[in-house]
């Protein structure tokens, strides 16, 4: 299969004429869940002759607790390093020779696998994966290099990072009941004293076929992988999931205030707001606020902190999928001798204005076609069509809502964008994390 | 995340599309989807694609001066003026043109690479004229308002000292100023502390009018559109810039460190310490440049690579060890890096130098061969699956004079390199002795032990404005 698919063409010919915004039906998935419980999406596009192929599993940092934080990101790095089949080092080896390459991730919900390949190598993939998936080895001079590997990339994305530093703090500050207080790195000290035993009730808990969501887009037919899903997947058994993470953070009644001293160049400001988790009915008037506010230089805040009053170099705000109750960050990065706190002053103001006054309709429109072509980009890659679908599959409950973001976007009025900025973006709703620079005399007005 | 290393990758954008357009390989059955180009009369190169799949155009611009054409004590100036290309024309201010591109979700970037600006922007198919009109009017007709050049200039030398916040972000720009010295390649692409305030919205003007000229310019168009069509509207838009004729100076030939230096950047709170080691590399059309891709991939260019293996998965010494060559107009650098904690800091360079020793002394073996053609052809494809992609990769192979075959003949290429090719790539540019070291760390705990590497040691302070060291440090 070359590249000769592209040049067909003729589907996207007819779409583009239509006028309208693509979705399932140029975009179409195929569904399976398999008998024991993994469900199995499925998107053929021939474009280019390669697969990505995704596994969620529905468990991250929220499913740990004190003591062993930490615990589903060393997991991710230990899913590579042996199985029965294909043994320490074996899994990238074997990969890579056949021109295939992995990653994953974890969040505070999910952790993620993922792999890119030639379709040539397909069956190979689901050879690793069922093998990983149902027999992972422990082998104990892997969990101890890797747990140095781990506390290197703690050292490297925390400890040496300013930005690391302080979001850390802010979920700890801005969380004190719920699980997402803890950072998904882990804090140093349990990196440090994981167990075996705990690493093996981990695997127990989170690897369950049917806590599992996979997702294969490119250059393969649903036929074809449901035929493998059959033969590598569906033998493996199912055992009982994680239990349900019942803990809900109480209302925050008051702003909260944390500060950071550490050598830097420059300040750092951090502010999180509560918001509800991705599949409330917020999350759309929620994003259309933030574009408003935050994206592209005519947004109001980038007009107002750095090109109008010139206290910041940058400013930006970031909602991740959540199955509970998250936050609204809000980054700023100030200039060079302006206290951090003229730079929050700047930003209530403006959440305030959107709240009692109204927006443009210009705003509005802007926001909505912001929001399309964001879409379009998620979807002209395999590797992003793969992600975003398992996305909205895991966090929104059902994979077709992808296909109704443009309508759902278009459906948020002026009204819904000014109450969620009264209702969310409130004092008594924040926690403000500031990072001083020690040398601190350079920095202070 | 399993794999941590994008950051340093980032900031080599530029750098790291001339190198993916001009060593990756595909397989036999892949090829670049056909493009036109038409040269117009006002000399402007147009290059045109049509990609299908999602509803976005793509217009890439090249113009052929960067960084390296920064005049001496204005480093920056290049990167500057790309930046103000969006801040006012002679028909929008700043702020209207932002307010222009946003209300198509538009994106526009413009930045310099070393040898090159590039000037990008994407859109919706539908908002084509819109998006024409805007992208036309900041490259032919940029006015470089003195307020938004003083409003921008005091951005960048901030920025500088946020990325300083972030070693990883800043090791290229010392790497390169210890590399190169006074060589053009030496040039910190966004500037320093220091000569980003000497420079002036002047300076800027007289960059563009110097190097901005159609007969300058690269123009690659890629998306969902009909070509033809298209054709007419973008000779229309761009056959009105006018031609004028531009004085490039070619970037100087490039000598390799001689002997063996080390530059300690003394950062007081690190925990750990980064390092990056190598010389110069090569051009992007060195002829051998397909088996160094190859042998990199071997040695330092993928998850089991053997720096990788050595310094992460048998030691922990670290979560990522890397190596890569900056291909350029002259050779640009080659890099091996990782970092690591402070107490592991020699044990974790004395491997990286043995694994780079057994590479001379070893070789590379017929099955690593086989393994890294596979990888490389397995995932080229990826690398040229959007219109940004394809743009980019076009337009860049027309920058360096390499043709389409860059990509259609790689399979070809791939397989015939031969072990014996291997060894000769190998001997000829991988450095194996008088290796340059740039250590970011804590000075007071490295410092000492750190000194076995080279007899000629300078060191700084990663607060210290710029990127060179002082000159007074000097040798020791």
């Amino acid at each position: 299969m070359g590249f000769g698919g592209i040049w067909a063409g003729v589907l996207c010919a007819t779409l583009l004429s239509a006028g309208g915004v693509r979705g399932q039906a140029e975009y179409a998935v195929s569904a399976r869940t398999l008998k024991n419980g993994m469900k199995v999406l499925v998107q053929t596009d021939h474009s280019i002759p390669n697969v990505a192929l995704y596994i969620f599993y529905r468990i991250g940092s929220r499913n740990e607790r004190p003591g062993t934080t930490g615990l589903s990101h060393f997991f991710e790095h230990m899913m590579f390093n042996g199985a029965k089949k294909y043994g320490p080092g074996d899994l990238d080896k074997v990969m890579e020779a056949n021109g295939g390459a992995n990653n994953a991730y974890t969040t505070r919900d999910v952790t993620v696998y993922q792999d890119w390949f030639p379709r040539a190598a397909l069956s190979l993939i689901y050879d690793i994966e069922s093998d990983r998936i149902r027999d992972l080895n422990f082998d104990p001079q892997k969990v101890k290099s890797e747990r140095e590997v781990v506390a290197s990339e703690r050292r490297l994305s925390v400890d040496n990072e300013n930005g690391g530093v302080l979001d850390e703090q802010l979920w700890a500050t801005s969380y004190i009941a719920h699980p997402y207080q803890w950072p998904v790195i882990g804090w140093m000290s349990d990196i440090e004293h994981w167990t075996m035993e705990d690493l093996k009730h981990h695997f127990e808990m989170g690897y369950s076929p049917n806590n599992a969501t996979m997702v294969v887009v490119g250059d393969a037919t649903a036929d074809e992988i449901f035929r493998l899903c059959e033969t590598y997947i569906e033998p493996i058994p199912t055992h009982p999931p994680p239990p349900a993470v019942t803990t809900v953070e109480p209302p925050q009644t008051g702003e909260r205030r944390l500060i950071v001293h550490k050598r830097a160049e420059l300040p750092l400001l951090m502010v999180g707001y509560h918001v509800p988790q991705s599949n409330s009915s917020d999350f759309y008037a929620l994003n259309i606020l933030r574009t408003i506010l935050f994206q592209g230089e005519s947004s109001r805040m980038y007009q107002r902190l750095v090109d109008k009053d010139q206290i910041a170099l940058e400013v930006t705000s970031g909602l991740e999928p959540s199955f509970d109750p998250t936050m609204v960050e809000v980054v700023a990065q100030p200039k060079q001798g302006v206290d951090p706190q003229a730079c929050e002053k700047a930003i209530y103001e403006e959440f305030e204005r959107v709240g009692s006054a109204a927006i443009s309709d210009t705003e509005l429109e802007k926001a909505k076609n912001i929001r399309l072509v964001e879409f379009y980009r998620q979807m002209r890659t395999i590797n992003g069509r793969a992600n975003t679908i398992g996305t909205y599959e895991v966090f929104f409950g059902d994979y077709n809502k992808l296909f109704e973001t443009a309508k759902n976007y278009s459906a948020v009025t002026k009204e819904d964008v000014r109450r969620v900025a009264k209702v969310y973006f409130d004092a008594n709703n924040r926690t403000v994390a500031t990072l001083l620079p020690e040398n601190a005399e350079k920095a202070k007005p | 995340m399993r794999r941590g290393l994008r950051r340093i990758r980032r900031l080599l954008t530029v750098a790291a599309m001339v190198v993916l357009a001009c060593t990756v390989s595909l397989a036999q059955t892949l090829h670049l989807p056909p493009h036109e180009r038409v040269v117009l009369k006002n000399g402007l190169t147009l290059l045109l694609l049509e990609k299908r799949g999602v509803p976005l155009v793509n217009i890439s611009a090249i113009v052929k001066a960067g960084a390296a054409a920064d005049p001496a004590g204005e480093e920056g100036l290049a990167a500057t003026t790309a930046g103000l290309l969006r801040k006012g024309t002679k028909k929008r201010s700043a702020q209207q043109f932002a307010a222009d591109l946003d209300y198509i979700g538009g994106e526009f970037e413009a930045e310099a690479g070393p040898d090159f600006t590039t000037i990008n922007m994407e859109f919706q198919t539908k908002d084509f004229a819109r998006g024409l009109d805007l992208y036309a009017d900041v490259l032919i007709h940029p006015a470089f308002p003195q307020q938004e050049a003083e409003k921008f200039l005091a951005q960048e030398i901030d920025g500088v000292k946020a990325a300083k916040d972030d070693p990883q972000s800043v090791m290229m720009s010392y790497y390169s100023g210890y590399l190169y010295g006074m060589h053009p390649y030496g040039h910190p692409p966004a500037g320093d502390e220091i000569s980003l305030k000497q420079i002036r919205r002047e300076d800027a003007a007289k960059f563009y009018a110097t190097n901005y000229a159609p007969g300058n310019t690269i123009l690659a168009v890629a998306g969902e559109f009909n070509a033809a069509e298209m054709k007419a509207k973008l000779s229309e838009a761009f056959g009105a810039w006018e031609s004028r004729a531009v004085n490039s100076a070619a970037i100087p030939g490039v000598v390799p460190s001689k002997e063996k230096r080390l530059l300690l950047v003394d950062k007081p709170d690190a925990s750990q310490t980064y390092f990056a080691i190598g010389n110069t590399g090569i051009a992007a059309n060195d002829p051998d440049r397909v088996a160094i891709r190859v042998v990199n991939t071997i040695f330092g260019g993928r998850f089991t690579s053997e720096l990788n293996e050595a310094l992460r998965v048998e030691s922990g010494y670290t979560y990522g060890a890397q190596s890569f060559f900056d291909q350029r107009k002259v050779p640009g650098p080659f890099v091996i890096f990782s970092f690591t904690k402070n107490e592991t800091t020699t044990p974790a360079i004395d491997l990286t130098l043995q694994v780079l020793a057994k590479l001379h002394k070893e070789g590379v073996t017929q099955d690593q061969l086989k393994s890294a053609k596979s990888y490389i052809k397995g995932q080229f494809p990826p690398n040229i699956e959007t219109s940004r992609q394809l743009a980019r990769t076009i337009a860049t192979h027309e920058f360096y004079g390499l043709g389409d075959d860059e990509v259609n003949e790689l399979e070809a290429r791939l397989d015939a390199v031969t072990p014996e090719m291997a060894r000769q790539v190998i001997q000829k540019h991988f450095p194996a002795e008088n290796l340059l070291f740039v250590l970011i760390g804590k000075a007071s705990a490295i410092g000492p032990a750190v000194q076995k590497y080279a007899a000629n040691q300078d060191t700084r302070l990663l607060s210290d404005p710029g990127f060179w060291p002082a000159p007074a440090t000097g040798k020791k």
